[in-house]
């Protein structure tokens, strides 16, 4: 492979998480609740996947549990947001301590205090149809693991039923008007908590995409923000899947890109690397704020629905 | 109760009753988990050791932020310790500010130039086995083109990086060296695609001095096992880690240096300074993957030792940064 190939394809790979975190809270953000807690199912998520994948020696037992993982964190949210009516930020943070505490405790406890070089065989590129040898896009798109495809489609199916579903147009009515689509019927609470499980089970999946597929170990603190990026990318997305599914790609070749310059060996751009690597959230901030004042987050969000 | 949560609940509640003003006890911050495989992890094997050999009471503590450098320190000292460890470049201010105010605590930083009265520092010199594994990679590098992945960008960091990259000019003057800083030491994704792109342009040697990017980094490598491609573990022996791909280790024994420094803290002797540990010492090692050195011609191994050699004499001063 040329070298702006493996660029374009690493850029795809580094998407994959964010695009699956992304997604998750993007219904949440529809359906008028913000879950600043991403972050940490990413973490559960990767750390479930890890164990278990590790004991088993089932890949896909890894992600089961990850997804469960982040399903157990998503019913928390639910139970103090949805049913205490706790406040959406703080429960948010909190649930962040706890993957972050949670999970490098339960690591030391199964790994030893300082730790083990324990790996697993992680997810394998699956070449589709030999696609991947079309110059410069081929091994971006068909040369991935499965859950990058995944997530793929997800995204695809996310924008099917966001635009040509009653679906869609309940979800999108609760987080604009909980009211109003509690007047037409629509279960208030219940698409809520439906969004948030949906969540869950996605932000579980990206942190098994993180310690599955783009690598193949489990360390403390290994999201390493992304799911902050990811509540990013939902602004960056306009509140749409495809918007989502672009803003993610977007930020995964960003941040290739800024990988193959600092080893490009270009001598004034090495000197220069601490702008690279704020290459990817400078590119992100100027999207943004070209897309100011043309978006508008959903006008319920953050807000409780209890009728009176 | 595990030792572990036993030293948390000391923290937590300050227990003093439980420990006897006369005991020689030892505390240690570090600035990342202890369970790193690494740098932290080889500071708390130090901390254990000194419990074992010693018969120190120890503590540990993770912090993250300047404020608790101080805050912690602040409480070691306070509760009597005789010594307190801070695991990194980044604790000599809040060093020098609490050694001030309590002159019966020892104060050691690991890497560092700040001395005062009961601060000191330890010093390795891990560039002196990374301009040896440096020279083997400009030596063997069949591209021409050799590869080093940091986390933070930090002196002691870059400073194994001045070394490597000399050292593979001296094995071969016209050896290109790749740098990249992934921007954090937890991130193991991003290390392997850091890697990935190196060897997209040509790198076939890659050292790494990431913390807990190193798995990524041996992930990458040896996902291109096929095109000769190896890679350098660092700061422990990691050759085991990647048994196919590693072809040696920059090595910090940092239990024996801990240890070492607890006993002359101890017994009264240590004077506060800054104590270097080299290859002289044997805290430093370079040390070769049996699995892989048959890799190495005999001759290039000759020339290494010879390397060590002057190294250790002292005709040959490795270069470094400036910190």
């Amino acid at each position: 492979m040329e070298p702006f190939e493996i660029f374009l394809q690493s850029g795809v790979r580094i998407a994959t998480p964010l695009l699956l975190a992304a997604l998750g809270e993007l219904l949440a953000e529809k359906a008028g609740l913000i879950n600043i807690g991403i972050e940490g199912k990413l973490l559960a998520g990767a750390f479930a996947a890890f164990v278990v994948a590790a004991s088993t020696g089932s890949l896909w037992a890894g992600v089961l549990a990850a997804m469960l993982a982040g399903l157990a964190l998503a019913v928390l949210f639910g139970v103090f947001c949805i049913a205490l009516r706790n406040d959406q930020i703080v429960t948010g943070a909190a649930l962040n301590f706890l993957a972050l505490g949670g999970t490098g405790m339960g690591y030391q406890l199964l790994y030893g205090q300082t730790g083990s070089a324990a790996t697993v065989a992680p997810f394998a590129e699956w070449n589709l149809f030999s696609l991947e040898n079309i110059p410069l896009v081929g091994p971006a798109l068909f040369s991935q693991t499965i859950l990058t495809y995944l997530a793929i489609w997800i995204a695809l199916l996310f924008a099917f039923l966001h635009t040509r579903t009653r679906l869609g147009f309940h979800l999108a009515a609760v987080g604009e008007h909980p009211r109003a689509a509690d007047a037409a019927g629509i279960p208030v609470n219940g698409v809520r908590w439906c969004a948030i499980l949906i969540e869950g089970l996605l932000g579980g999946l990206a942190g098994a995409s993180l310690s599955l597929s783009l690598s193949n170990t489990f360390n403390e603190g290994m999201s390493n923000g992304r799911g902050f990026i990811a509540l990013a990318i939902v602004i960056f997305g306009r509140w749409n899947p495809l918007g989502v599914l672009g803003g993610a790609l977007f930020f995964g070749a960003a941040t290739a890109l800024q990988l193959l310059l600092q080893a490009s060996n270009i001598v004034w751009l090495s000197a220069n690397y601490p702008y690279l690597q704020m290459l990817p959230y400078l590119l992100t901030l100027l999207v943004l704020a070209a897309a100011l004042g043309t978006s508008r987050s959903p006008r319920a969000i953050g807000q409780h629905y209890h009728r009176e | 109760m595990p030792k572990w949560l036993t030293s948390i609940f000391s923290i937590l509640f300050l227990l003093p009753s439980s420990t006897p003003a006369k005991d020689f006890k030892v505390g240690l911050l570090t600035p990342g988990p202890v369970s790193d495989k690494g740098w932290n992890a080889g500071a708390y094997e130090g901390l254990l050791a000194i419990e074992t050999r010693l018969g120190a009471k120890i503590s540990h503590v993770q912090v993250k932020t300047p404020a608790e450098h101080e805050e912690h320190f602040r409480s070691y000292a306070d509760e009597g310790y005789s010594l307190v460890f801070g695991h990194g470049f980044e604790f000599q201010d809040a060093a020098r500010r609490v050694g001030a105010d309590f002159p019966e605590t020892v104060f050691i930083t690991t890497s560092g130039n700040t001395v005062t009265q009961n601060v000191g520092a330890m010093v390795f010199e891990l560039e002196e086995a990374t301009y040896i594994l440096g020279f083997l990679a400009g030596k063997m590098s069949a591209s021409g083109v050799v590869g080093m992945v940091g986390g933070v960008e930090i002196p002691s960091v870059e400073s194994t990086f001045i070394a490597f990259e000399a050292g593979a000019k001296a094995g071969n003057s016209g050896i290109r060296a790749l740098r990249t800083y992934t921007g954090s030491w937890e991130d193991t994704a991003l290390a392997r695609d850091a890697t990935l792109a190196q060897i997209s342009q040509g790198a076939d040697f890659i050292f790494h001095n990431a913390n807990e990017g190193g798995p990524g980094v041996f992930q990458a490598v040896s996902e291109n096992r096929s095109k000769n491609v190896f890679a350098f573990g660092s700061n422990k022996d990691q050759n085991a880690e990647a048994p196919d791909v590693i072809l040696a280790s920059a090595v910090i024994d940092l239990p024996g240096a801990f240890v070492q420094l607890a006993e002359r803290v101890k017994s009264g002797s240590y004077k506060p300074g800054v104590t270097r540990f080299g290859l002289a010492s044997g805290v430093i090692s370079v040390a070769l993957n049996p699995n892989l050195s048959g890799r190495i011609p005999d001759p290039l191994r000759a020339e290494m030792e010879d390397l060590k050699g002057r190294i250790v004499s002292g005709k040959l001063k490795v270069p470094r940064g400036n910190f």
